[in-house]
């Protein structure tokens, strides 16, 4: 008896310590596993303690950080009559520990020939060249290995470019500067310039909507990802309630009109101009860059009518005209219309772009006369057409579009090819008794503009579109060649109170074109004359026009139809006035010519390519095949020493809402964090095996499937040993 | 018998609540063990599943000429199908080399080549899973690669290596058609570690 009790006892000991050490097991097992479980966590997390207005990237010594380079940009611009020249000043400083490559995105005005990029690095500047595209990568990928300092501009749409700057060095600060000349734009008597200061995030359509483009003989051309070089265009965006605004600007502006100026305003900053110098400059010496700064200014008196101005350059005369023509305002009849309005309310357009894109289609269904028709299309990654097809502008009609408008809301993705191929379909092609118009409302924030482009040319027939760009940050490049390409205008609305006398503008110019039939020619002189296709020209627009030659004699004539009689203007040259980097914009517009060529179908897109190289090598500017790139001799990171990219986080655009455009997905800081690591452990490591190569990370290729087998191997032993180690029942309880 | 049923309400509760406590610690080993078991049967499952939906759209994407994806949400998908006839090993290889892709199969590394590009592709899968059969591979045999156009590349195994992930001394930019399968070594391991295992290969055709 006494010998069974202490038995007993001895075994419950045992049990004892046998649970306790399975129950320690268990626990170390579990705490291990957690802490495994955050250390995977962290890569994907932007950490808590990040500091307003940085963006922190991980390193690969545990727990470090590494601060993303900050950056201040300065705009210094000179309009010297119909053409202006911009340097940008952009400061990199480095406030890390390490060396860091920082990569830029940034926009520059759609029509910029970039043709100057200079390092300045203490009191030496380095001038860049322009090279072909990837000749260039070289160059600047070999001085990055070898620790020189050196800068890569590279241009991934005509209005959005990328600044790499390699070798930045610890708590260092470099400067770049890059030069571009533009053409003012006129309208109506008013001439303006546009600094875009920010990219705003732009819908990427998935690879799954691909299409194959089946040519009559059956056979079909797949279209790859519709947004090759995604990866390219989306730099992290900040959040602006966790963040402060980002990227200072200061800019500053001479304005040599060449006309007794009028009035000058900034539309969407407050600016200043110096009672000595002229010079106009921001009332804030910082603004962050979150918004398009534009400037508009007028003749004192009437608005000069025509221009004629030339440069030589090498030898090369280069002629730039414009004529606003005039407006015969008696017994004009209108036309009756066809208005397909379309809207974008996608997520981007979220706050008050949605209020104004509203306002304005509203305004534009209010101006429907009797006997005109119109339809309303509504996109974001589905779209809704309200009436089978265009309808009488009736009231019933009317009021039941403005209701459908009023009930829009801003959410989802932006795929704009299939509205905007409802939009040109037309159910009457050849009725010449209305005119068709397509009024297009969007702040074009997409990636696959060369898809839209595409669409227009295919299917516009006797439709005219008219893009009308809405929000902060539009893209302009997109409105601008989609006018050009749709034939119509491009119309921008920045603010809630521009909607209305933009809007009757534009409804003044889309009655009916000015003047139609444009034609263009040197008398005397067999240069060729761009841009190759000439647009209508609608009420208060001037044509412009380029040309280049040995010789320019003789003079330029403009004729065309202005309604049913004909008109014609002719400039003699010999009377036209020295102007200022003419043979660039004559360049830049050509290579927009062979851009459209393509677009169109009229050049293959390797011959398109090849032109656009030869013409931007000639010219020294930065194109789709060409880029600027300038690198500094002497090295100065030592061997051995790290290198970590870095991209230059941007502010989303003022009147931007985050979480109707990141909302869906996981917000981009935490998204490119991610990215950013990946990146930057690719860049990371001096190889030794392949010098001046990179070599591939591999990456974690074993799953906790067996470590977590294993360890339910384990409970279940442990949990049957419990169960035997249970006492005996007595037989009798059985 | 008699005085043993005297004893036993004297030692009753003892033995009770110690039999309570060990039905307990037994029962939650039972439960944390099955919880486990089921997570990683899940990661096999899931592993095994994708590749039947893969394979399907991978066939569609072959005929049509389009990127398909597996499933709607998916945010990659099947670029290739790989074939190593000696050992009857076959999986469809993904786009892109996120931890999301390796889950459901093989991924051809963003940033090397295309397959049959010049250059070198990296395709990338776990031990465990995918390139399990990795271990099998040897010198001389034949690696198949369908293209997600329908073009066939074949390749020869040239060797093998085992490196650091970090340096891996891949180059991307590698004279010739080069491929490289890589996955976590050693293969029985149980935790994860910083070492890879590389079979290397040559375009044969």
């Amino acid at each position: 008896m006494n010998t069974y009790l202490r038995a007993r006892s001895f075994k419950s000991r045992l049990d004892f310590i046998v649970a306790i050490f399975g129950l320690a097991f268990v626990l170390a097992l579990t705490i291990f596993g957690q802490a495994r479980a955050g250390e995977m966590k962290l890569a994907l997390v932007t950490p808590n303690d990040v500091k307003a207005g940085s963006l922190l990237l991980k390193s690969t010594e545990g727990g470090k950080y590494l601060e993303a380079p900050r950056l201040a940009t300065d705009f210094n611009v000179t309009v010297s009559g119909p053409t202006a020249r911009t340097i940008v000043t952009q400061r990199f400083e480095n406030p890390a520990d390490g060396f860091v490559e920082g990569v830029y995105v940034f926009p520059l005005p759609e029509n910029s020939a970039v043709d100057t990029l200079k390092i300045i690095a203490g009191n030496r500047v380095i001038v860049g060249e322009v090279k072909e595209r990837q000749e260039a990568k070289v160059i600047y990928e070999t001085a990055k290995a070898s620790g020189q300092a050196a800068a890569l501009l590279e241009q991934e749409r005509p209005n959005l470019f990328t600044n790499s700057v390699a070798n930045i060095g610890p708590h260092e600060t470099v400067i770049v500067q890059i030069e571009y000349q533009e053409t003012v734009k006129q309208s109506s008597g008013t001439f303006s310039l546009r600094l875009p200061l920010v990219v705003a995030p732009r819908y990427m359509p998935a690879p799954i909507v691909q299409s194959v483009d089946f040519s009559n003989d059956g056979y079909g051309v797949t279209v790859n990802d519709p947004v090759p070089d995604r990866e390219r265009i989306s730099p992290p965006v900040l959040d602006p309630r966790k963040h402060a605004p980002v990227n200072p600007t200061t800019i500053s502006v001479t304005l040599n009109a060449g006309f007794a100026l009028g009035e000058v305003k900034s539309l969407y900053h407050p600016i200043k101009t110096d009672p000595v110098s002229q010079v106009i400059s921001l009332v804030d010496a910082n603004v962050p860059a979150d918004k398009d700064f534009a400037l508009e200014w007028q003749a004192a008196g009437t608005a000069p009518q025509a221009g004629l101005f030339t440069e030589t350059v090498n030898g090369k005369n280069y002629l730039l005209g414009f004529v606003t023509p005039p407006v015969a305002a008696t017994n004009e009849v209108f036309k009756p219309r066809e208005t397909i309005f379309v809207i974008d309310n996608s997520g981007s357009m979220e706050g008050p772009s949605m209020v104004q894109a509203k306002d304005s289609l509203i305004y534009g269904l209010n101006q429907m006369k009797p006997g005109d028709h119109f339809n309303v299309i509504r996109f974001d990654d589905t779209m809704d057409q309200l009436f089978a097809d265009a309808v009488p502008a009736d009231k019933e009609n009317i009021d039941r579009a403005k209701a459908f408008v009023s009930r829009l809301n801003a959410n989802g993705g932006t795929e704009m090819i299939p509205p905007m191929r409802a939009a040109l379909m037309d159910s009457h092609a050849s009725d010449t008794s209305h005119l068709r118009q397509v009024v297009f409302l969007t702040d074009g924030a997409i990636g696959n503009e060369e898809q839209l482009f595409a669409t227009i040319s295919k299917g516009l027939g006797r439709s005219r579109v008219f893009m009308v760009g809405i929000g902060s940050a539009p893209n302009s490049y997109l409105m601008t060649r989609a006018a050009e390409l749709g034939r119509g205008t491009f119309t921008h609305i920045g603010e809630a109170a521009e909607v209305t006398a933009r809007m009757q503008d534009l409804f003044s110019k889309i009655g009916s074109p000015v003047v139609t039939e444009l034609k263009a020619e040197l008398v005397g002189n067999s240069a060729k004359i761009t841009p190759d296709m000439l647009p209508d020209l609608y009420r208060g627009e001037p044509v412009l026009l380029m040309a280049a030659a040995r010789d320019l004699s003789g003079s330029l004539k403009i004729s065309g139809n202005i309604g049913a009689q004909p008109w014609e203007v002719t400039l003699p040259i010999a009377k036209a006035a020295k102007g200022d980097g003419i043979s660039k914009l004559w360049a830049r517009r050509r290579i927009a010519d062979f851009e459209v060529a393509s677009t169109l179908g009229t050049l293959t897109y390797d011959a398109a390519n090849k032109a656009i190289l030869a013409m931007a090598l000639d010219h020294q500017i930065v194109s789709s095949q060409t880029s600027l790139v300038a690198v500094d001799k002497t090295p100065k990171r030592p061997p051995g020493e790290k290198l970590t990219r870095a991209d230059i986080p941007l502010n989303l655009p003022a009147g931007w809402d985050y979480d109707s455009v990141f909302g869906e997905e996981m917000p981009a800081v935490e998204q490119r964090d991610a990215r950013a690591e990946f990146l930057q452990l690719a860049m990371l490591q001096k190889p030794a095996a392949v010098p001046g190569q990179q070599q591939v990370m591999l990456p974690q290729t074993a799953t906790p499937a067996e470590f977590m087998m294993l360890i339910a191997g384990i409970l279940l032993v442990l949990s049957l040993a419990f169960r035997l180690a249970l006492p005996r029942q007595s037989p009798r309880q059985m | 018998m008699v005085p043993a049923t005297l004893t036993l309400p004297k030692v009753g509760p003892v033995r009770l609540s110690r039999r309570s406590f060990l039905n307990f610690l037994s029962a939650l080993c039972l439960g944390l063990s099955l919880l486990l078991f089921g997570q990683s049967a899940w990661i096999f499952a899931k592993a095994q599943l994708a590749q039947v939906l893969l394979e399907r759209a991978f066939s569609q994407s072959v005929v049509t000429g389009e990127p398909v994806k597996a499933w709607r949400w998916a945010d990659t998908w099947p670029v290739a199908r790989l074939q190593i006839p000696r050992i009857a090993a076959s999986a469809i290889v993904l786009h892109g080399g996120s931890g999301e892709a390796l889950a459901f199969g093989p991924a051809l590394l963003a940033e090397t080549s295309r397959i049959g590009e010049p250059g070198t592709a990296v395709i990338s899968a776990h031990r465990d899973t995918h390139f399990a059969f990795l271990k099998d591979v040897v010198v001389g045999d034949r690696i198949t690669i369908t293209r997600d156009d329908g073009l066939v590349f074949t390749y020869r195994v040239t060797g093998t290596s085992i490196v650091d992930w970090n340096k891996s001394g891949i180059d991307r930019h590698a004279s010739g058609f080069n491929l490289v399968l890589a996955t976590c070594y050693p293969f029985d391991a149980i935790t994860r570690g910083s070492e890879r295992y590389l079979v290397h290969a040559e375009l044969v055709k």
